[in-house]
């Protein structure tokens, strides 16, 4: 009986394993699974936002390169999790998405392959990554990775909501330039809209105040870490930081109980002023303000985030990746295919860029086609003011998950602000030093 | 089977140490599962568990060290209280509605071989449905508690994102996933009870609590037992419901051990620690289970 | 005498609000399953309204993934309650029938392993696999959970509870002892399996920590991992209503089976406890 069940099921695998001499290449990312809209798409430039350009892209790839069988393996973000277990058991990837901010941790403990020899192969040159981008993949003169963007923290508006509000002026939003603007901008918002000014994330996911939190650090000169081994959180400047970020909140500036996709739906349904969230949602709230029916419609503008705090004029950056995780069984062949995908990525970064992300080649980000993109002049700034996080920290993604809990806990009154700090710094000085 | 008789059937009859040895080899196959599976695992845990380590190796022999740094570490006794206040949430809400249930569901009416099926229905999920399930119900943006509070114009309250809330509603959650256990365990045990006890009971005009607190109680008090100590094993391993549905949070009010163990050994390459947090869970679910045990056994009649 | 058994009318009128309770969750989430998502986007509310449509179950047969993870969940739950019934089956009569030098002491062990939880061995679990680069197989996702000590206590109460007088005779009539085990005292033990096998399956079928850390491969996923994996995708890109058709989508096949089975299964569950 048992027998009779399991004969067919093996004999099913079986044939599907069998019989394929393409190469393999084991592809790992975040950016979401839509296979649904997009699972048949290979045409980049008929697909919209991070899932549906990146999907549609690795279509194409495959479409182009029949001897290529790309298996895709779709992550949960940001996925570090499991390319750690992975990586442990010894079978990672061949390509994986990852985050210049967590390359650190992966090169400090050697299980990541230089690409310089596979970029050489695809005829791709570290010369031609804008200088963000460069930063993010190079550790000494090794490239650790092959960059797709540079991407920061945006603020996203809705103007029709700014008009009402009477926070337009020649068409352009009116932003704040102090935490005193802030506060009255906020207040005049809600009282001519009835709706808060600020949508963002509050719980569940961390990444989103703990962006925030470092942006404000930097805006006011501050360092978040001291050294590889001491954050700097509980400091002056992470004081200022937070204290500001809890008083927005207890003022009702700010929307509560929202996850990140409940503050991206909040922000499409025009529940709120100005949406804290990064360079992917261009594309996509672009896309809202054409459509008529949409609480954007026509209404839609985007800023880098304003320097509230004036010490200093700075935006933190970041950037995704694709890099190649140490793997002893990698065939040649592999390399290669994994060569002709990188090249691939260089050569499509364009569309990649639709997103909204900072394109990673200079050749793309002075092209016309490029600033041709609605909204690109308004936030190309930033790429002269981005910095991204320390390379020295050697495990930031553990931390970054913390920063971002104990942020919301203060902003949202759970917890005092110095304790928050306190906890902040105690729990990732324990991680620094954990190794 | 019918080749190897023949010849297995001679040596038995032939040799007396063969004969003496041959009843370990139908327990081999177990003993070696149990050997790699279980005692090893526990001994690298152990192991690890005074080392300084991550997923790719050994960094340094620490001695006690993490059990020292788990016992002033914040966020582990938090995680500690949590993983106990959620049992007592739990535990005696499934025993006391479980039994509710099957003192009411426990005749031959199809009815209630209906309802039967619906109370255990939910059991046979796996937990991604049902925490999926149930962040559609609490969130406050478009769940069905949100859908339906508006409905009587009153404000949606955000259930996970309330530290006093989150571990209440992930129990509720727990209880509507796991409630058919405990109610199929008191369904086997009434059955058990003699009639004839009720029938005494009838012919006395015994009131119904009288009964129940008499007859029905005394007689499944074993399978009582039983079912907190179950009970208590099943929910002190909670980790997919609060990862899932809180990652933890609000401020640290969801995280349970085994959200802790994961972190730390997944997350933040603390492995030698993570192992550590282990082997105190461990310990904390033996002591519980011998106190329940020990607790029920004494209460037992000479 | 009747009248004293029936429950009191108010505890019945409890417990059908409470199973209105149960199902509640579980009908929402189907009508949520059967909406447009961008109607779903605007509001949820809209779910108790027409149009409905078939789309997002449509989207879930054109994408191969969950079949996939459906399939792995299936083979590694078969196999895993085909393991651990042969090897409790064999330990069980082992333990219970034969003389062997350790005998009492090897099943002291195993009563003790009872009370190991997975949570205590997981990190060495996976360190044994990784040392062997076992992760992302069958293997890893079966062996581990045949080393469950309940299959063989359940097992050996069930043989100890068969009269001696069966084997004896059957002895006399020159029968080996496997033959006596597979032959005559198996069949006897056909409930136990049922109890075991159904417990197994389930509790197979529902795993979710171990293959989360081990099957980390998009194609060895189960069906747990799978829908988890969807669900806390940072980019939502699927859709709600998407979403909860692959929840209906993964839920039925054991609600099925559940409500097939449902008279073995309550009983199998009831008797792996009253051993």
């Amino acid at each position: 009986m048992r027998r009779l069940i399991l004969a067919p099921l093996l004999a099913l695998l079986a044939a599907c394993g069998a019989s394929d001499d393409r190469t393999e290449l084991v592809v790992q990312r975040f950016f979401g699974s839509c296979q649904a809209d997009y699972g048949a798409v290979n045409d980049p430039t008929k697909a919209d936002g991070e899932c549906g350009i990146m999907t549609a892209l690795i279509n194409r790839f495959e479409a182009d390169n029949p001897d290529i069988r790309v298996v895709e393996n779709v992550v949960f973000w940001p996925g570090y999790d499991q390319l750690t277990a992975q990586l442990a058991a010894n079978g990672p990837p061949d390509l994986v998405t990852m985050h210049s901010s967590a390359i650190s941790d992966y090169e400090a403990r050697d299980l990541l392959e230089p690409l310089n020899p596979v970029l050489a192969q695809a005829g791709v040159s570290p010369e031609s990554f804008t200088p963000a981008a460069r930063a993010g993949v190079m550790v000494g003169d090794q490239v650790m990775g092959l960059p797709i963007d540079v991407w920061a923290p945006l603020w996203h508006i809705n103007m029709n909501l700014f008009r009402k509000a009477g926070l337009v002026r020649d068409g352009r939003p009116i932003l704040p330039s102090s935490p005193e603007e802030f506060d009255a901008h906020a207040r005049q918002f809600h009282e001519r809209t009835g709706k808060p000014y600020l949508v963002q994330v509050t719980d569940k996911d961390f990444a989103g105040p703990m962006r925030i939190f470092y942006m404000y650090v930097m805006q006011q000169g501050g360092a978040p870490f001291r050294d590889a081994r001491h954050s700097n959180f509980n400091s002056p400047e992470g004081q200022r930081a937070l204290g500001f970020m809890r008083d927005l909140y207890q003022q009702g500036h700010s929307v509560r109980n929202q996850d990140y996709a409940g503050a991206v739906s909040t922000f499409l349904k025009g529940e709120g002023g100005v949406l804290i969230d990064g360079t992917w949602m261009v594309g996509q709230f672009t896309a809202a303000s054409q459509r008529e029916d949409s609480a954007l419609a026509d209404g839609y503008a985007v800023r880098p985030f304003p320097a509230i705090f004036k010490e200093r004029n700075v935006s933190l950056v970041d950037g995704h990746n694709w890099v190649m995780p140490r793997d002893e069984r990698r065939t040649q062949a592999q390399r290669e295919a994994a060569a002709r995908f990188l090249r691939f990525f260089a050569d499509n970064n364009f569309q990649w860029a639709r997103t909204g992300h900072f394109p990673a080649y200079t050749s793309i980000i002075e092209s016309a086609a490029w600033r041709a993109l609605p909204h690109r002049s308004d936030i190309a700034v930033l790429t002269q003011i981005g910095e991204p996080l320390p390379r020295f920290v050697r495990r930031q993604s553990p931390i970054e998950f913390i920063v971002g809990e104990e942020a919301s806990a203060a902003f949202t009154g759970q917890k005092s602000v110095d304790r928050a700090l306190q906890d902040m710094q105690r729990r990732a000085d324990e991680i620094l030093q954990s190794f | 089977m019918a080749m190897g008789d023949a010849t297995l059937r001679s040596r038995l009859s032939q040799s007396a140490p063969w004969r003496r040895w041959s009843g370990l080899l139908f327990v081999a196959p177990y003993l070696l599962l149990f050997a790699a599976m279980l005692i090893l695992p526990l001994i690298i845990g152990l192991r690890l568990s005074t080392t300084r380590s991550d997923l790719f190796g050994v960094k340094a022999e620490v001695g006690l060290e993490n059990y020292a740094r788990l016992f002033s570490d914040p966020v582990f006794l938090k995680a500690v209280g949590n993983t106990f206040y959620f049992v007592a949430l739990t535990v005696p809400a499934l025993t006391i509605i479980g039994l509710a249930l099957a003192l009411v569901l426990n005749n031959a009416s199809r009815w209630s071989a209906v309802l039967r099926a619906v109370f255990f229905a939910s059991t046979v999920l796996s937990v991604t449905v049902v925490t999926l399930i149930w962040r559609l119900v609490l969130i406050p943006d478009g769940g069905l508690a949100a859908v339906i509070a508006r409905l009587f114009g009153q404000a949606p309250i955000a259930f996970l994102s309330d530290p006093v809330l989150a571990m209440p509603a992930i129990a509720l959650t727990t209880i509507w996933w796991g409630i058919g256990l405990p109610m199929v365990l008191f369904l086997a045990a009434l059955q058990q009870v003699p009639r004839d006890l009720y029938e005494a009971a009838a012919l006395d005009n015994a009131s119904r609590p009288r009964i129940l607190f008499s007859i029905t109680l005394p007689a499944i008090r074993r399978t009582i037992a039983l079912v907190v100590i179950i009970e208590i094993i099943l929910q002190f391993q909670l980790f997919g419901q609060a990862q899932l549905m809180t990652g933890g949070g609000p401020n640290n009010s969801t995280r349970p051990v085994v959200l802790f163990i994961y972190e730390a050994g997944w997350k933040q390459w603390q492995l030698g620690y993570a192992a550590a947090a282990a082997q105190v869970l461990f310990a904390m679910i033996a002591i519980a289970a011998m106190a329940q045990y020990y607790v029920s056994s004494r209460k037992e009649p000479a | 005498m009747s009248a004293l058994r029936r429950p009191p009318p108010l505890a019945v009128v409890a417990v059908v609000a409470l199973a209105v309770l149960m199902l509640v969750p579980m009908l929402w989430v189907l009508i949520l399953s059967f909406k447009d998502n961008t109607a779903l986007l605007a509001d949820t509310a809209s779910a108790f309204v027409p149009p409905y449509t078939f789309a997002n179950y449509r989207n879930i047969m054109g994408e191969g993934q969950v079949f996939t993870w459906l399939m792995n969940s299936v083979i590694v739950s078969l196999a895993m309650t085909a393991g651990v019934l042969i090897v409790s089956s064999l330990a069980g009569y082992g333990f219970a029938r034969l003389e062997f030098p350790g005998r009492k002491i090897l099943f002291v062990v195993v009563l003790f392993g009872l009370a190991i939880p997975e949570q205590a061995v997981i990190i060495g679990r996976h360190q044994i696999f990784s040392a062997l680069s076992m992760h992302n197989s069958y293997t890893a996702l079966v062996v581990p959970g045949l080393s469950m000590p309940f299959g063989v206590f359940l097992m050996t109460q069930y043989f100890r509870a068969i009269p001696v007088e069966i084997d004896e005779a059957a002895m006399l009539d020159g029968a080996s002892r496997f033959r006596i085990f597979w032959r005559i005292l198996l069949p006897l033990t056909i409930p136990a399996q049922a109890t075991l096998g159904i417990f197994t399956f389930f509790q197979a079928w529902n795993d979710y920590w171990w293959p989360l850390i081990s099957a980390t491969d998009g194609q060895m996923y189960t069906l747990t991992v799978g829908i988890a994996a969807t669900q806390v995708n940072f980019a939502q890109a699927e859709g709600l209503g998407f979403l909860m058709a692959q929840a209906v989508f993964a839920g039925l096949p054991t609600l099925i089976v559940y409500l097939i089975f449902q008279k073995y299964i309550v009983r199998a569950v009831a008797g792996a406890a009253g051993q």
